[in-house]
């Protein structure tokens, strides 16, 4: 399928639980304790262990090499964390196609919590396959 | 408040100044844990590795005791990874980190040390794959 601005992507929606949070930190060996112990995370004012920025990172990074399969390369990703996510919350992963320019496409992509808000917003850039 | 003044002044005479560089293997047993744990049951992550792997091959961010002196805890405020060439398994990475910037700002509760990570990857035969930018935030 040809790649157009507008083109959203199709969403993926995870849903991450106190166990994968260990489980990613064991992975990529971050064990900074307000991801899996609860009374740490409570010590520095956090309502409770949150997950990792650079798993809800791995999660937008699935929604655009999913999409984009062999059709292309990832350029540039970049994210920026604006609110933290709990476990045992469904993490809505979604995004959409800015810009077309040449062999070149711009992504929008963004990771919303329960409520819809945006708690991780993001882009990605793309160099599609002639 | 002159301790957290010179928790920058200290942190602001590091940028630029490479930290020690850590090379490993991309492992197949490693890159597939990766995969697992985000939940990406991608077939291709048999061959390459997912686009945040690299961070699980060296720490993201140097470790500073410095900036530790600083307010009680770490927060993530986003990553910028930038891809040259893939990272295969079978590739050794050699990761080189540095402080490219650091810098104190107001927050909602009180001020926040900002410091900006860079960390170059380069695989065996010297290509330079990805380079990696991430704000660690002291609160």
């Amino acid at each position: 399928m040809k790649v157009e601005a507008g083109q959203e992507l199709p969403e993926l929606v995870k849903h991450p639980t106190t166990r994968q949070l260990v489980q990613y930190a064991g992975a990529q060996g971050d064990f900074y304790e307000i991801h899996y112990d609860q009374a740490y995370a409570q010590s520095v004012a956090l309502p409770g262990v949150i997950l990792h920025g650079l798993l809800k990172a791995s999660f937008l990074g699935q929604l655009v090499t999913d999409w984009l399969g062999d059709r292309g390369t990832l350029k540039t990703f970049e994210v920026s964390y604006r609110g933290i996510d709990q476990p045992g919350h469904p993490y809505r992963c979604r995004g959409r196609v800015t810009r077309v320019d040449g062999d070149e496409a711009e992504l929008e992509v963004w990771g919303e919590d329960e409520a819809g808000k945006r708690t991780t917003v993001g882009t990605a850039t793309v160099q599609i396959r002639a | 408040m002159s301790t957290t003044t010179s928790v920058v002044d200290r942190l602001r005479a590091r940028i630029g100044v490479d930290g020690s560089a850590i090379t490993a293997p991309v492992e197949a047993g490693h890159v597939k844990r990766f995969a697992e744990a985000i939940g990406d049951p991608n077939p291709r992550w048999s061959k390459e590795a997912p686009p945040t792997f690299l961070v699980a091959l060296a720490p993201a961010s140097l470790h500073l005791a410095e900036a530790e002196e600083y307010g009680k805890g770490w927060l993530n405020g986003g990553n910028r990874f930038e891809y040259f060439a893939p990272v295969r398994i079978g590739d050794t990475i050699t990761a080189t980190g540095r402080v490219a910037d650091a810098y104190e700002k107001p927050g909602s509760t009180g001020n926040l040390l900002f410091i900006i990570f860079e960390t170059d990857y380069v695989n065996q035969s010297g290509e330079l794959v990805a380079r990696l930018r991430g704000t660690a935030i002291r609160r």
